[in-house]
């Protein structure tokens, strides 16, 4: 079942993809940078925000007039700014639903990596009623329906003897002291737990990226600015509460579920909000889990580097005071409640590498269920091969380009993350003859599972990054394939078979 | 080439939300409609009489608790009905809130009539049966299409209103 919706999610992805390649490289690929673009965009409505509450009056009459002020008097910089603030808060309901279900399509949720989704969940409880307190402060037809609505469905909780609702049934029950809390609520209130949830969200994480690259900042914002400039935002009429509104423009982004609140009920619409939470807070405990083993140090090849707590994307590895008696001070250990088995640590461990000339290759720091051992007999044995493969094709586990190369006879290795392949490997490859060229399939720069694992290979191989791959190594013999994990497989194949052509020659 | 599918691309992500921000349109309450709501938070009577306890009863109660009537907690439901023309448009009894049904009956119900003339009738019955309506209030109103008629019960004056 779960698969099943993973499967639908891929397709969307895959199907998003197909334009969006033509118009984006990797880096600029806004769908590689889902969660700092919701982070900008908040950016934008903090800004846009200070400026409206500049003009915004807390008072029952004051609340609409000072919104009119700024939508029509003062058009050319409030009204955009109300325009701006509206649709950077949509844009955000955007990015957070694609964020989500990617990282759900793309089992990014599950073992240790269960506490960024379920951090993720409070984020959304507080977003949304961020939207819908700042709907309330504009105080037209639109307000007073989402006033009422939500009354109704905070009067569900069974907690209030007398009706909440009951307090919008004329104009007269409102007072000013409710603009003062609405607005506290939505300027202080909301805002401050969601700093404090994002942080949260991100803590576990080394370099979170909380901010997309320049070009994406500056051409989303213009969108924006461009939209709000063309279809300004406007209010509906003033509330009135002896009155009904009749039709109202909603904006779907944030008040979706309230026409069920009168199509169903305010008990479905709780029962809908949290059967649909629960379930996605509880995701990661589902059925059909598969935990890798954690890292694991072996004291005797580790010399206390650090490059693989540099290299962590998780956080999952730490220097401590040596324990074994040796002259290094410190040693490297892992804290297996956060290691997710992507490898990177090894990638990045200079004891990593094939030419040592012990039987048993153990590093410092390895994978337990698909060691460094393990690899290098996978390219001995292709290279002893009689048919031995002119390419040899290393790539992330489950990639779509892999499964095909495979299909169309490309002699593969997989890897859990490309970041796990020491460049020491590739020399080993190239220098012993076990094929005459390597290419690297890994997700593009962004969209990595494990965040920087593209980001650190290429690092490793331009020579920019410890450890570097060595002088001696050819690297027109050397083809790197970086693309989403969505992708079509095809221009992996098409990438295999230029590269292979290219060495005949 | 790569640029204009950029720009493109940023132009429908930035139509898609401007669309989806106000469009399709939401009809809340039809054409030559109006909405009567009936809110209101009304305690029950008592389901018994209270007693006067005697000099002796209070005496023997800690100095703290000593009141001089004995009344039971518990009241009893409220009914309501409200009918217009003839028609019944609600009718339930509502139970006392809290643990120890001593509490608040409480209805909030928006309910959506025709626009247009309506004979009102609003009964409450607070006392368990013992006559029909405790309450009662009878009022012709024409409801403009689109109007919000509020009828509640105003605790200070124990009367019904509409308005």
């Amino acid at each position: 079942m779960i698969e099943h919706v993973q499967n639908l999610g891929r397709g969307f992805f895959a199907a998003l993809q197909k334009p969006m390649s033509r118009a984006f490289d990797g880096a600029s690929n806004p769908l590689n940078h889902l969660g700092a673009l919701t982070i900008f965009f908040f950016w934008v409505v903090l800004v846009s925000g200070i400026w409206l509450l500049i003009f915004f009056r807390t008072s029952v009459s004051g609340a609409f007039d000072s919104v009119e002020y700024l939508t029509n008097e003062q058009w050319y910089l409030g009204g955009v700014m109300r325009s701006l603030h509206r649709y950077a808060s949509d844009a955000a309901v955007v990015t957070i639903a694609l964020h989500l279900l990617k990282e759900f399509a793309f089992n990014r949720y599950r073992n240790n990596r269960w506490f960024n989704w379920v951090t993720g969940m409070p984020l959304v409880w507080i977003v949304f009623p961020l939207g819908i307190t700042g709907y309330w402060l504009v105080w037209d037809e639109l307000a007073q329906y989402v006033a009422i609505s939500s009354a109704e469905l905070i009067d569900r909780i069974p907690i209030f003897t007398d009706s909440m609702a009951g307090n919008f049934l004329s104009d007269d029950l409102i007072s000013d002291r409710f603009f003062t809390l609405m607005a506290f609520l939505h300027l202080i209130g909301l805002p401050i737990f969601l700093v404090f949830g994002i942080w949260l969200h991100l803590f576990r994480l080394t370099g979170p990226r909380i901010n997309p690259p320049r070009r994406m900042m500056a051409a989303t914002l213009i969108g924006l600015l461009i939209l709000s400039a063309v279809f300004p935002a406007v209010s509906h009429e003033q509330a009135n509460l002896a009155m009904t509104p009749t039709v109202l423009r909603l904006d779907w982004f944030y008040l979706h579920v309230y026409p069920l609140i009168q199509v169903a009920s305010p008990g479905w619409v709780w029962l809908l909000l949290i059967a649909t939470s629960g379930i996605i807070v509880v995701a990661p405990w589902a059925p059909r889990q598969t935990a890798e083993s954690p890292a694991l140090v072996t004291l005797d090849y580790c010399n206390g580097c650090e490059r693989c707590v540099d290299d962590c994307p998780f956080g999952a590895v730490e220097m401590v005071p040596r324990t074994d008696g040796t002259n290094y001070t410190h040693q490297a250990a892992v804290d297996s409640s956060l290691c997710v088995s992507c490898g990177i640590c090894v990638g990045a461990c200079p004891t990593a590498t094939p030419f040592r000339s012990s039987d048993d290759l153990v590093p410092g720091i390895d994978l337990p269920d698909r060691s460094a051992a393990t690899l290098r007999a996978e390219i001995v044995a292709a290279g002893e091969r009689s048919d031995k493969p002119k390419v040899l094709v290393f790539g992330c586990r489950g990639d779509r380009g892999l499964r095909e190369l495979r299909k169309a006879g490309a002699t593969c290795i997989a890897v859990n993350c490309m970041g796990q392949l020491p460049p020491s490997y590739i020399d080993f490859i190239l220098s012993r003859g076990h094929a005459d060229g390597v290419l690297l399939l890994g997700c593009e720069d962004g969209s990595c599972s494990y965040r920087f694992g593209s980001d650190w290979t290429t690092q490793r191989l331009a020579r920019r990054r410890d450890p570097m791959i060595r002088q001696r190594v050819d690297l027109s013999r050397v083809a790197q394939g970086w693309q989403a994990p969505w992708s079509e497989f095809a221009t992996a194949i098409d990438k295999y078979r230029a590269f292979e052509s290219g060495l005949s020659r | 080439m790569k640029i204009a599918m950029e720009l493109m691309m940023y132009t429908l992500f930035a139509t898609f939300v401007g669309v989806f921000s106000v469009w399709p349109a939401y009809e809340l309450v039809g054409d030559q409609r109006a909405i009567i709501s009936l809110v209101f938070s009304h305690a029950g009577q008592r389901i018994g009489d209270c007693r006067m306890l005697s000099q002796d009863e209070l005496n023997e109660l800690p100095p703290n608790m000593r009141t001089v009537n004995d009344c039971p907690r518990e009241r009893h439901p409220v009914r309501v009905l409200l009918q217009s023309n003839d028609e019944v448009l609600y009718d339930a009894i509502l139970a006392p809130s809290g643990i120890w049904d001593d509490g608040k009956s409480s209805v909030y119900k928006r309910l959506e009539v025709d626009s247009g003339p309506h004979e009102l009738f609003v009964g409450i019955n607070d006392s368990g049966g013992k006559s029909e309506f405790d309450y009662r209030k009878s009022l012709v109103v024409d409801l403009p299409s689109g109007r919000n008629l509020v009828v509640q019960f105003d605790e200070k004056t124990q009367q019904i209103s509409i308005r």
